[in-house]
């Protein structure tokens, strides 16, 4: 269905759309479920046998004492700023094409940020010392080094799971109402207890208006600060190729661009699955995409900025880091990379790329690729080349690491799914605001029609006299 | 002591609009003969208008927010401050600041966007009335399509009331007595 025929929908049908997709799932769904919670319990198995065993097991050594499980936590963290940063941005600046798909990015928001802070524990290595990170009064006085970056990124990811789950939240309220209005069982008190009385008076819906335009206030510098932060990790060290200026926007840009690119796919594949093509356009995809596009391009520019200001300023650290980087052991990580996320992009520059969904799926995994890699790229050759040669070494990561990391891709789908069948993964109060809308304008338009035909049979009346 | 007995009147209307005259028409008549106590609008999506119908709402949660957001900021500054201050009494610090600004900065910045979005959802919760438990008259179908008209009536007026909410075209009408 086109975007301009969304007036013609009905309200009750938009609540029939989105609750059927929460009804029992079909045989699918438990199948995939099944293939993540499998990849869930290789990842624990992994996990419990590099925690009896020791970091070695996952071929962390000097100089690779950082290594995939980094570079996993920096790209599920880059995961997770579109869903929240977008919808509160798309929010604030009143872009109503941003209310079919917010709620699924909002929830992939705080998917990926669950998924990211499993990382810093597992690369721990002495996991049950984890709670130092906590600043408490204790027995040995000591309190956290607050000025470790790493203490920076506790800080700021506790702050943005706890905001991103509220702001989530907060705007779910009104379709808990609409579900537990319609459910039976064990729905109807999950949906009792979250809706929270939810009757949609004036006032709930002034204060929820005023609470949700707040909160989106907030979200913008915060999801900025995070992903800043993060690359605060490695800018603020003295390691050649990490100690960039530009590395804060860099990884802003680059979270934004994978985050995006994560949309793409989800909206592609719950259209599909839920049938949802009245609400998820073609002209939602379209803007999206061009969306996605423009993001590419700025991280593009910053990423060839950086290889610039290091070719130019002729610091022969850097220089022999970058050179290392193309023409190394791990050049085909950067080849790819700017295979992945230099050059594909441009496919969403035509239309027809732009309006295919299917296309736009396949090209948002290459995309997502790409940004993987970059990570990877960031945090591993610059390790293998440093300022101690005599430390050099190139490590490719071990069964353990990998396995980890799939562990992670099934963990996120796995909570993914579960939302999707308990949530409404499309929200219908949004929806029905933008049909509202919509309705409004077009009956502004028919009327404005009729005023100009109306001047033309005066005009021709009183020609006729 | 005697509870007071309170009588509501539901109506639910197919459009804003309808809805909106029947609290015209309700607002005219209470101007004559003082029939209405209270009136509230339900409804399946915001309308802002709502105001201009209702008279405006007192919600300040704006300062709740300014004000949680600069106790997270004084907050989180004290924390970072006192804690460089207990390695101080510990740990030689020849050389480094006592108070060390740059760090505070961001443990700061954090803390004031936690503490504000928290104040703010207290605010939120202040304000909308909730958590509740749902009124007895309440109309599952305005959380569909339907816009709800809740009129707090003294028995006696109860029928001229009613006429007005059936006048203006309302789908149904409840009555409930608390």
């Amino acid at each position: 269905m086109s975007d301009y025929k969304m007036k013609d929908i009905e309200w009750a049908k938009i609540n029939k759309d989105v609750l059927e997709s929460l009804e029992s799932p079909r045989k699918a769904f438990w199948i995939v479920l099944g293939v993540c919670a499998f990849l869930v319990s290789l990842g624990v198995a992994a996990e419990i046998y590099q925690y009896n065993q020791g970091l070695g097991v996952a071929l962390m050594n000097r100089p690779h004492f950082w290594q995939l499980y980094i570079s996993n936590f920096v790209f599920w963290i880059g995961m997770s700023h579109s869903g929240t940063l977008l919808s509160a941005i798309l929010l604030l600046t009143k872009a109503d094409w941003r209310k079919p798909i917010y709620r699924f990015a909002e929830a992939m928001t705080l998917f990926s940020i669950l998924t990211a802070a499993i990382f810093p524990v597992i690369h721990l290595g002495r996991v049950w010392n984890m709670y130092w990170v906590l600043p408490y009064p204790n027995e040995r006085t000591i309190w956290p080094n607050f000025r470790s970056p790493l203490l920076w990124d506790a800080a700021a990811i506790t702050t943005y799971a706890t905001s991103s789950a509220l702001f989530l939240y907060i705007g779910m309220i009104p379709d808990l109402a609409i579900c537990r209005d319609n459910a039976k069982g064990w729905r109807k008190k999950l949906y009792t207890a979250l809706s929270m009385g939810w009757m949609g008076r004036a006032t709930e819906w002034l204060a929820f208006r005023k609470t949700y335009v707040l909160m989106a206030c907030f979200l913008v510098p915060l999801a900025v600060s995070v992903h800043s932060i993060v690359a605060s990790d490695f800018a603020m060290s003295i390691m050649p190729d990490w100690h960039i200026t530009s590395f804060p926007p860099y990884f802003v840009a680059g979270a934004l661009y994978s985050g995006c690119a994560a949309i793409i796919t989800l909206f592609v594949l719950l259209r599909y699955v839920f049938r949802f093509e009245a609400y998820m356009t073609t002209e939602i995809m379209d803007k999206t995409a061009k969306l996605t596009f423009a993001i590419a391009m700025v991280w593009n520019y910053l990423n060839l900025s950086e290889y610039a200001s290091i070719w130019y300023s002729n610091d022969m650290f850097e220089k022999e880091v970058l050179l290392e980087k193309f023409f190394g052991p791990y050049c085909w990580v950067v080849w790819g990379m700017l295979l992945c996320a230099t050059v594909a992009p441009f496919a969403m520059a035509f239309k027809k790329v732009r309006h295919s969904m299917w296309g736009m799926f396949w090209l948002s995994l290459v995309l997502q690729l790409g940004m993987w890699l970059e990570r990877f790229q960031i945090v591993s050759p610059p390790l293998a080349s440093n300022h101690e040669p005599w430390t050099w070494a190139v490590v490719w990561p071990g069964l353990v690491q990998l396995t980890i990391t799939l562990a992670s891709f099934g963990w996120f789908t796995m909570l993914f799914l579960i939302f999707c069948k308990v949530f409404p993964s499309v929200s219908m109060y949004e929806v029905k605001e933008m049909v509202f809308h919509r309705r409004k304008a077009s009956s502004r338009t028919e009327l404005e029609d009729l005023d100009k035909v109306k001047d033309e049979m005066v005009k021709l009346e009183e020609k006729l006299a | 002591m005697r509870k007071r007995i309170k009588h509501f009147l539901f109506a639910t209307y197919e459009d804003f609009d309808k809805a909106r005259d029947a609290i015209a028409e309700l607002k005219m008549l209470d101007l004559k003969e003082m029939v209405v106590q209270n009136i509230e609008i339900y409804s399946p999506i915001e309308h802002p208008e709502v105001e201009e119908i209702l008279g405006e709402f007192h919600q300040p949660i704006q300062r709740f927010t300014f004000f949680g957001a600069i106790s997270g900021a004084i907050g989180a500054f004290l924390l970072v401050a006192a804690a460089a201050q207990s390695m101080f009494t510990v740990q030689p610090q020849g050389g480094k600041p006592v108070i060390p600004l740059p760090m505070d900065i961001v443990i700061t910045y954090e803390g004031t966007i936690l503490i504000g979005v928290l104040s703010t959802l207290a605010a939120f919760f202040i304000y909308s009335g909730m958590p509740r438990s749902l009124k007895k008259h309440y109309n599952e179908k305005v959380s569909e399509d339907q816009i709800g008209v809740e009129v707090q009536v003294l028995p006696k007026h109860r029928e001229k009331v009613r006429e007005v909410l059936a006048r203006c075209n309302a789908s149904e009408i409840r009555e409930v007595t608390l």
